[in-house]
């Protein structure tokens, strides 16, 4: 079996489908396409050894083939608000070096997520993190505020957890209890562009303990794979719905590790999505169970792992 | 580093305390404060909660007459006032409107603004009073204070009168004589060292 790999691919828009019908007949799978002005980002899964192959290709054209250990999958920006104490940088920043590394970030700006006595979680807020693959809690500047709201806020949250704040690594560790996946120091309540060496190292550490996280995540599921590999659906249902191309959102299907999220409205479509052929008489509904998205009127698509449905399509 | 005279950010926590550091310095900057707060204090306990901040202002702008920004011309029948710098064009234009009326105040160009002689007899038009950046400063200076106080800290108290600020912030009730009390040490120890 082939093993697919996540990469980004970054050229011009001149013969750029040239490398996405390349990434199709070597049985890769292309995520995300975004064009900006002259130059086009493919966020892609490929073939291990066919990445060579690609940079070949791609070198006339002036394109590069990057590893990027976060394509495919859905991260949730957690700031204590939407208020000019958080935003735009810290928050932003964080989020924008994420998608560079090829990850899909939501912003998640709490109602009360500040203050250390006074922070708490909704349920509508747990329930929206509760969709992504992971979640990233951009936190301030004070260890006593931390030890305090932590709980608070990660009140009903399940999927795993990575910690930013300005105390260093080591304080992270000991203050949260119980421990979550990841922890990165030194980033805290920042009133400026992440601009300087030091700050952009600590980016690029995020970026490392957010990939650690999301690979022993991606191994764990290899133990008890899923019944369709996620971005596989996702070209089903492109393929399939036509509504789905009308849609101007960046990324009309987002993959997830484990499922995806269809921005269409679940009352009018979720039946149609469910009766969709993925081969051999297997419909959607048999290896996927489709719930309403918290996050408008969406759709959330999960994938039933092999063992349950007993199919591997 | 900012250019105040005097910039202390006192916390129990070092680890917090230099973040704030970096957070005041930050948002003085990009208000453009530097150059009008001359001390400035912080005490922040996250403990307790609160966050308090006292300063001194360097100077209070004056207010902005006409004559500081255009010439003003006199002539037979109508006076011609030749801007020289456009900053306070708008307030300019605000209240000869609404002393003149709009139809009688002309602009032929983005740097002319004439009126009719009868309308000004005798008149110094030129001592005007425009604009006065005090009034913005205060409200500046306040929202530099909650710009950097942490977001949790919503009650909270403000004072500026002369020279003289403080702003006091908690996430609880703020018992009066605590506020005092902390203030007068630190504007103590502004006003007398450093």
């Amino acid at each position: 079996m082939t093993t697919l790999v996540p990469v980004t691919y970054r050229g011009g828009v001149y013969r750029h489908d040239e490398i996405a019908d390349l990434i199709d007949d070597l049985g890769g799978y292309v995520v995300q396409k975004q064009m900006m002005a002259q130059e086009v980002v493919l966020q892609s899964f490929v073939p291990r050894d066919d990445v060579a192959l690609i940079r070949r290709i791609a070198k006339p054209l002036a394109g590069e083939v990057i590893e990027a250990p976060l394509v495919g999958t859905e991260i949730a920006v957690a700031s204590p608000s939407l208020e000019i104490h958080h935003l735009p940088h810290t928050s932003c920043d964080i989020a924008e070096y994420l998608r560079r590394a090829g990850a899909k970030t939501n912003m998640v700006g709490l109602a009360r997520g500040f203050g250390k006595r006074i922070a708490n979680l909704s349920v509508e807020e747990r329930d929206v993190i509760n969709e992504h693959d992971l979640v990233v809690y951009v936190l301030g500047n004070f260890e006593e505020c931390i030890k305090q709201k932590f709980p608070a806020i990660r009140r009903g949250v399940h999927v795993p957890i990575v910690v930013t704040g300005a105390p260093d690594r080591e304080t992270l560790m000991r203050i949260i209890d119980p421990r979550v996946e990841g922890y990165v120091g030194n980033i805290g309540r920042i009133m400026h562009r992440f601009k300087r060496p030091e700050e952009l190292a600590k980016l690029d550490e995020l970026v490392d303990e957010v990939s650690r996280v999301v690979d022993a995540r991606r191994n764990e599921l290899a133990k008890d794979p899923l019944s369709i590999f996620p971005p596989r659906l996702m070209g089903i249902v492109e393929d399939q719905i036509q509504e789905v191309s009308l849609l101007t959102h960046p990324t009309p299907v987002t993959a997830q590790l484990t499922g995806l999220r269809v921005k269409l409205p679940y009352d009018q479509y979720a039946s149609r999505i469910r009766a969709l052929n993925v081969g051999d008489g297997v419909t959607i509904g048999d290896i996927a169970d489709l719930l309403p998205s918290r996050m408008r009127n969406y759709i959330l698509v999960r994938i039933k792992p092999c063992s349950e449905t007993g199919v591997m399509v | 580093m900012p250019p105040l005279n005097y910039f202390e950010v006192e916390c129990s926590d070092a680890v917090g305390g230099e973040a704030y550091r970096r957070v005041a310095a930050d948002v003085l900057q990009d208000l453009d404060l530097l150059r009008v707060i001359d001390r400035l204090h912080i005490f922040i306990d996250p403990r307790v909660p609160i966050f308090v901040a006292v300063g001194l202002i360097r100077h209070i702008p004056r207010e902005i007459r006409l004559r500081d920004f255009a010439s003003v011309n006199v002539q037979e029948n109508r006076v011609v006032i030749d801007i020289g710098d456009e900053t306070y064009l708008a307030p300019l234009l605000q209240r000869l409107w609404a002393r003149y009326g709009k139809e009688r105040v002309e602009q032929p160009d983005r740097f002319t603004v004439v009126l009719p002689a009868e309308e000004v007899p005798g008149e110094r038009i030129e001592d005007m009073v425009v604009a006065d950046p005090g009034t913005s400063l205060y409200r500046d200076i306040v929202y530099a204070m909650q710009y950097i106080a942490p977001e949790g800290f919503k009650v909270r108290r403000q004072y500026v009168k002369g020279t003289r600020f403080y702003y006091v912030a908690s996430e609880d009730t703020l018992p009066e004589d605590v506020v005092e009390t902390l203030v007068a040490e630190r504007f103590a120890r502004l006003e007398g060292g450093g």
